[in-house]
């Protein structure tokens, strides 16, 4: 195994390639409709364009980004990219202790770096318009909807996991292509109700350029997008694994 | 079986062993045994390089293919 800083690395940059290229798609869609009046309140921009296809447009950024990171990285790290699917794996055990913390951190600088270079690539309306990507939840979404909506996003992407790939009956080579599939899916069916999150690291980036660069103070809906995916991941992971339980006949 | 190599050079060798690739009987002049690392893991897990490896006779030819030279 290579060395705990190379999978770092490994993980920062996994996780800065999500939120550049993910989250991007979202300002950039935000920032192509900006102008146009909206049909209704639930509709602040994204689905203007294309309805549901805006979002399958930003669910396919985010996954192909994830399936090149994936297939990049995947040997290396693991590329978790996402702090709800370390904790899951170390919640079954199959991921040690001491990796949790600075896998995490290193996937928060990742998505904290990525947005900063978005603002910088695009300029001041990524973030005025753009938001720079955060997620909320969108009007008429309460908190205890959007924690529960982001549990069953991120179950769907952690049952997918165990079963693409931590499953050693798993056919390989799949695992990539699928979980970014899979992703893009959950994004296009609840991106217009919590922003579809389904990772702590890819709301924790946004969120702290907006505070840094002085855009919205959205930190109060921090712990929907920590307690959601974590819930979700955890509970998917320990489901598999009983499900998957074979006792000798 | 005879060594392939050793046949073609006209000499008359027994086989010691049979590339695995191409199936070509060898003496153990012209045997080449490679050791092929295990990797264990892969996504969602980092790989890890096992301690044992796996042993892999090939003949001259093969083994040049396969490494490329």
């Amino acid at each position: 195994m290579v060395s705990l800083s190379k999978r770092m690395l490994a993980e920062f940059i996994g996780t800065f390639l999500l939120v550049f290229f993910g989250a991007g798609a979202a300002v950039i869609t935000l920032m192509i409709s900006a102008g146009q009046p909206t049909p209704n309140e639930f509709n602040i921009g994204i689905g203007i364009l294309g309805g549901l296809g805006d979002w399958l447009a930003i669910g396919l950024a985010f996954g192909f980004a994830i399936a090149a990171s994936i297939y990049a990285f995947g040997r290396v790290s693991g590329c978790h990219i996402n702090p709800a699917v370390t904790i899951a794996l170390w919640a079954i055990k199959k991921f040690p202790s001491g990796d949790v913390i600075p896998y995490i951190i290193a996937q928060l600088a990742g998505a904290s770096l990525a947005s900063f270079l978005f603002f910088a690539s695009v300029g001041p309306d990524a973030l005025a318009i753009g938001g720079l990507g955060a997620t909320a939840p969108f009007p008429g979404i309460g908190y205890l909807q959007a924690i529960l909506v982001e549990a069953i996003g991120t179950f769907l992407l952690m049952i997918a996991i165990m079963g693409v790939a931590v499953d050693r009956k798993a056919t390989p080579g799949f695992a990539g292509l699928i979980i970014g599939l899979t992703v893009a899916g959950v994004i296009t069916t609840i991106g217009n109700i919590t922003g579809a999150s389904i990772n702590p690291a890819r709301t924790f980036g946004p969120y702290l350029g907006q505070m840094l660069l002085g855009g919205a103070n959205l930190w109060e809906f921090f712990p929907i997008y920590i307690i959601g995916p974590i819930v979700g991941a955890v509970l998917a992971a320990v489901v598999y694994n009983y499900m998957s339980a074979e006792t000798a006949t | 079986m005879k060594c392939y190599i050793c046949a073609q050079q006209g000499k008359d060798t027994d086989a010691v062993a049979i590339c695995i690739v191409c199936g070509m009987g060898l003496c153990m002049d012209h045997a080449i045994r490679e050791e092929v690392d295990i990797w264990e893991g892969g996504y969602p897990f980092p790989s890890e390089k096992m301690e044992k490896t796996i042993p892999r006779i090939l003949c001259p030819p093969c083994y040049e293919g396969l490494k490329g030279d």
